[in-house]
């Protein structure tokens, strides 16, 4: 899937590609045009190091949170509600605490503290409260001293259930006033007319994470009263939040470490064993390790929504947009989550990367009975992008142009406007993405490798049995926390001599995912402090919060709080350096909003574009393998004489620049902090006679402001697309009156290698100047493109309107 | 997953002694410990039968023999089954994924349960795993559901593609338990549901598969397992059809035509074969031939798509060998 390197193959030098064949690593320190790895020098940022999980995971031995172990520890279970809808009249645990190696059991009624949690509403019981609202929802936990026997005492566990209709169809929640959140968008003439009109609606089926590792963790009471968790999660502060409250402790009493993350994808932004494990510990005076199973897996994290979108779009004969109308509606399930910003997201962005003079945009979420959704990949982004990516195949149809034609000439750019009246600052190549994919060489025509063909290895198709298509699709993404969210980041940075070598300690609660966002703290210290030896610690919530690692902003926001630490750090050593400071302990000290504060000293850093990293103080001076030279290249000071005088630690909390909340009536604000777009085109084979479809490549483009780490950059991208194809033509979980039918991974499908074909990347390095380096989120703009682009493909092969995702060999055959 | 006590049989006299209700045979383990962990499956006593000495691939007079204990993996690279059973190579190599294939035994895939959602879930009924609880996937998920074979007791498709392949090489299965040894037709060995899903196949308690054998058949040069799937790789049959032809001078001379994942057991085509004997091997002589295999078919609310795919299926399968 990677592929080899064509270094200076965009005139402008700030881009870089990678082919569908082939097999070479992604570009390395200085191979783009324009950077310049001052610093460390080896790992900085603009390179590639390796990352410090990656052999241990691909030898099975990288510990994840399902591995951790306490030797006198107990094991946790939940019972879980077996109806989708259900009062609870009583529950009669003395069964269940009779058998024997049983500790606790615990129900709603032995919550110290709050009952209930959420992200954004604490509206779901940390143990079922008097009713159930979704099959699957906790009622009540056991401790025991055996995994098997938790189980089984679980199951002793009498319910007395008052059995519900479930409400599971999202319209009839709406109407019947089971309303999350309405987001309106009113931009233009409301009554706009249009010489060229097209409508649709569209299907999004529910989306599951699909993340290898189960839910799990561990809990270790303490002298103190309060509790140690470790946990795999995206956000250790959130949770800590929630915990505590839940506890009736202050969160000074509620430490938390980052265990072994097995993905995440979203799924681990809400809570699932956190309180239980904590309240069986203090419970039971004893470490209480609890770890889902498969099945318990998939009840036991939020899902994406299910969405209904129906489009009109309107535009004159030349293809040109005058105006859309959209309603979008999305069954968030039983409980509120991160639903109410995925409706804006889904409102906001939901005419695309387009210049639209008048949009009509009503989202919604309701509350249903089917499984929780919240958070995953693309964010509510995902579902708008199938929608209003179909119609612009449809326009394109309709004024008979070309599918990239009509987009480039409604593509939103640089100073455009959104349909919430924020304009675009900043690169903003949309037209240009669309432009990369639509030139990439087409891939080779239909061979007879069976690998190659519809089916596969199955042999169920001979070439001449195929019909080729090809289809595009852009999407856009916010990036970070929107609507006015006080969305920060800190980061503590040490360094000190060990061992005699200048080393810098990175210390942050960010949640390292699998994204590789250890390896990028990393690299950004090597860069601004010009030292080779960094330790990244372990996440945990003694130092302030990194938020969470979502909305693609780790990099951004944790990456930014690492920089501006390491530039506090450097301010100090210069003070040392001038003699101002005195020997001794540094005593450091927080800087709130880092990019003033904190960072003074360190010039270059007023547009936050550009490295910066090496430059310190008024005269040039710069930082490199640990030695400050001046202009002039004479030596000022080394960092081993500077740090004899003991280390220099600075803690910085960072924020971005501020955002506005979306006006309730009209949806206009300055909602997002930043936009960034991916571009795909898909090409299929499809033998439409059985059904089967094989995507034969894609070629992907995206601009990434600044790739911190290339072949991080080029994993997110493949792994979001290859998510985004999974959405395209398989993975859906099956619910049936509110209940799962297939949570195993032998059920619910995603794309095995075979499934995956291989992509061009082309990636633009196109500067950002607010964000730090320039950069922009990456994770989660391959993924929304490529849906609708694959589906796009299927339609010009087959001609068949595939509103629906994911597409099967039924909606193929013509006979589902 | 229930306690149970475990035993090592080192003889197939000492399995069989310790065979009878209560009691699962452990051979790779894919399926038992899966639906064990599951409690689908709540055996007492679990006999690991991995040391009896069921292993082998040969040929003789009679046929291909093949031990119930061989691997998957190991059968569909044997050049006694590549080179002569095509069909057999390919329904193995197209089964599950090769992690599954190197651990699963031939006589455990032959044995293997039904993949229906609602056998796998405890809470709710299924008349296969608790008889008389009834069948909900009859009006629930049953997409992947069956269309021939089916009663109001029981809708599951049968799992294995393996089996498809050797209904249509007429192939027996060779039964030993404490009242002695017997043969059995693989087509008579598998029930339809009926009123007793539960009752999947004719092993009685405590009896073994020790063997496959597959009847000679110099034409299966000339054969093939064709199979659809909602994925590339690892994953159920929507439909499947084994294949075998004996084509001369442009006619079907004879052929063995089996489908899969459409039947609540491997599903041989006597009908279909019928019509092909003696005609000319043309798209419309298959075409006319394959009609027939969905006249009996009854499509449930969401498997409805399967009675053209099966058709279409059987076609191409013909259409693939004559080349």
């Amino acid at each position: 899937m990677t592929g080899q390197i064509l270094p200076g193959a965009r005139s402008d030098g700030s881009a870089w590609s990678v082919g569908a064949v082939g097999g070479a690593v992604a570009p390395g320190c200085g191979s783009s045009g324009g950077v310049r790895c001052v610093g460390g020098g080896v790992g900085g940022i603009g390179a590639s190091p390796v990352r410090p999980d990656g052999a241990l995971k691909v030898r099975g031995e990288f510990a994840f949170s399902s591995d951790l172990w306490a030797d006198d520890m107990l094991w946790g279970a939940t019972l879980r509600s077996p109806h989708p809808s259900a009062t609870i009249r009583g529950i009669d645990v003395g069964a269940a605490l009779a058998v024997p190696g049983v500790y606790a059991v615990l129900t709603a009624d032995d919550v110290p503290g709050d009952r209930h949690y959420g992200l954004e509403v604490a509206d779901q019981p940390v143990l079922a409260v008097d009713e159930v609202c979704y099959r699957g929802e906790p009622v009540a936990i056991v401790a025991a001293d055996h995994p098997e026997t938790a189980r089984r005492a679980a199951e002793r566990i009498v319910v007395d259930y008052g059995v519900r209709e479930p409400v599971t169809d999202p319209e009839v929640a709406l109407a019947g006033g089971r309303l999350v959140r309405h987001v309106p968008i009113r931009k233009g003439d409301p009554a706009a007319v249009a010489e060229v009109v097209v409508t649709g609606e569209y299907r999004v089926g529910m989306q599951d994470q699909a993340f290898l590792g189960p839910e799990s963790g561990l809990a270790v009471p303490a002298p103190d009263g309060g509790v140690e968790l470790y946990v795999a999660t995206q956000w250790l502060h959130a949770d800590q939040r929630q915990v505590a409250a839940a506890l009736g402790l202050p969160v000074e009493l509620v430490r938390l470490s980052l265990a072994g993350v097995g993905g995440a994808f979203g799924a681990r932004e809400d809570l699932s064993m956190q309180v239980h494990a904590s309240l069986l510990a203090l419970r039971t005076g004893r470490p209480v390790k609890m770890v889902y199973g498969r099945e318990e897996s998939f009840v036991g994290h939020v899902h994406r929504h299910p969405a209904i979108l129906r489009y009109e779009h309107g535009a004159t004969r030349d293809g040109e947009l005058v105006y859309v109308r959209a309603r979008i509606l999305l069954d968030g399930g039983a409980y509120t989550s991160t639903t109410p910003a995925v409706v804006a997201n889904a409102a906001s962005l939901g005419v695309g990367p387009y210049r639209v003079p008048n949009v009509t945009v009503d989202a919604y979420g309701v509350h249903t009975n089917n499984p929780p959704c919240g958070a995953m990949r693309g964010f509510g982004a995902v579902q708008a992008c199938f929608g209003y990516e179909s119609q612009m195949d449809r326009l394109a149809e309709a004024v008979g142009l070309d599918p990239v034609e009509v987009r480039v000439r409604n593509a939103l750019a640089e100073g455009g406007s959104m349909p919430t009246g924020q304009v675009v600052e900043g690169p903003a190549p949309v037209a240009r993405l669309l432009e990369l994919v639509r030139d990439r060489p087409a891939p080779p025509p239909v061979g007879d490798d069976p690998r190659q063909l519809p089916g596969g290895v199955a042999n169920t198709t001979a070439p001449e049995q195929v019909v080729r298509g090809v289809g595009y699709a852009i999407g856009i993404k916010n990036v970070c926390f929107s609507e006015g969210f006080d969305d920060h980041a800190t980061a503590r940075v040490r360094l000190e001599l060990i061992g005699g070598e200048p080393t810098a300690l990175v210390h942050t609660a960010a949640a390292e995912v699998g994204q590789g966002l250890v390896t990028v703290q990393a690299q950004i210290a090597r860069t601004e402090l010009g030292v080779e030896r960094v330790v990244v610690a372990t996440a945990d919530t003694s130092v302030g919060s990194a938020g969470s690692s979502s909305a693609s902003r780790q990099t951004y926001m944790t990456g930014g709080a690492v920089r501006a630490a390491c530039r506090a750090v450097r301010a100090a050593l210069l003070a040392r350096l001038a003699g101002g400071s005195g020997a001794g302990a540094d005593d450091g000290g927080v800087a709130d909003d880092g990019g003033a504060v904190g960072d003074g000293g360190v010039v270059g850093d007023g547009g936050t574009v550009g490295d910066g990293g090496g430059r310190v103080a008024g005269g040039g001076l710069e930082l490199a393998g640990g030695v400050i030279r001046d202009a002039a290249g004479r030596t000022l000071g080394t960092l081993v004489d500077l740090l004899a005088a003991g280390p220099v630690e600075r803690s910085v909390r960072w924020r971005h620049r501020p955002t506005r909340p979306l006006d309730p009536v009209t949806g206009q604000g300055d909602a997002h902090v930043q936009y960034a777009f991916a571009a795909h085109r898909a090409t299929v084979d499809v033998d439409p006679e059985l059904g089967l479809v094989r995507v034969v490549e894609i070629a992907t483009a995206q601009d990434v402001g600044r790739a911190i780490n290339p072949q991080a950059v080029l994993g997110q991208i493949q792994g979001g697309t290859a998510q985004g194809l999974g959405l395209a033509l398989m993975e859906e979980l099956q619910v049936v009156d509110g209940v799962i039918r297939n949570p195993s991974f032998t059920d619910y499908l995603i794309p095995t290698i075979l499934d995956v074909p291989p992509m061009a990347v082309d990636v633009l390095e196109l500067a950002d100047p607010h964000a730090p380096y320039g950069l922009r989120g990456v994770g989660e703009p391959p993924t929304i493109s490529a849906t609708p682009a694959i589906v796009a493909a299927i339609r010009a092969a087959t001609g068949l309107p595939l509103a629906r995702v994911p597409v099967r060999p039924e909606h193929l055959t013509g006979t589902g | 997953m229930r306690p149970f006590d475990y035993t090592a049989a080192q003889s197939v006299s000492q399995a069989l002694a310790g065979g009878g209700a209560g009691t699962a045979y452990l051979a790779g383990g894919t399926t038992l410990v899966d639906l064990m962990k599951l409690e689908v499956m709540t055996p007492r006593q679990v006999v690991d039968i991995n040391r009896l000495p069921l292993r082998g691939v040969s040929a003789d007079r009679d046929g291909l023999h093949v031990g119930a204990l061989e691997r998957m993996s190991d059968v569909a690279g044997h050049p006694l089954v590549t080179g002569g059973y095509p069909v057999l190579a390919q329904a193995l190599l197209r089964s599950a994924s090769p992690q599954l294939r190197n651990m699963a035994s031939i006589g455990g895939n032959l044995l293997q349960r039904v993949r229906c959602g609602y056998f796998r879930d405890t809470s709710t009924g299924c008349n296969k795993r608790r008889p008389g609880s009834g069948c909900p996937a009859v009006d629930g998920e049953n997409r992947g559901h069956a269309i021939l074979g089916t009663s109001d007791s029981c809708v599951a498709t049968h799992p294995s593609d393996l089996a498809v392949a050797l209904v249509a090489l007429d192939a027996r299965v060779r039964l030993v338990g404490r009242g002695g040894t017997r043969d059995v037709r693989l087509a008579d060995f598998y029930l339809l549901p009926g009123d007793t899903p539960e009752r999947e196949h004719d092993l009685r308690p405590g009896e073994l598969v020790t063997r496959v054998t597959v009847p000679a058949l110099a034409w299966a040069t000339r054969s093939a397992y064709l199979k659809i799937r909602d994925r590339q790789s690892y994953e159920f049959a929507l439909a499947s059809a084994a294949v075998a032809l004996d084509l001369r001078g442009g006619v079907v001379r004879d052929v063995r035509v089996a489908v899969g994942g459409v039947g609540t057991r491997p599903w041989r085509l006597p009908a279909v074969e019928e019509a092909l004997r003696g005609r000319a091997a043309r798209p419309e002589v298959f075409e006319a031939a394959a009609a027939l295999a969905v006249e009996a078919a009854r499509p449930l609310t969401h498997n409805g798509f399967k009675t053209t795919l099966l058709r279409r299926t059987i076609v191409r399968a013909l259409t693939n060998l004559v080349g």
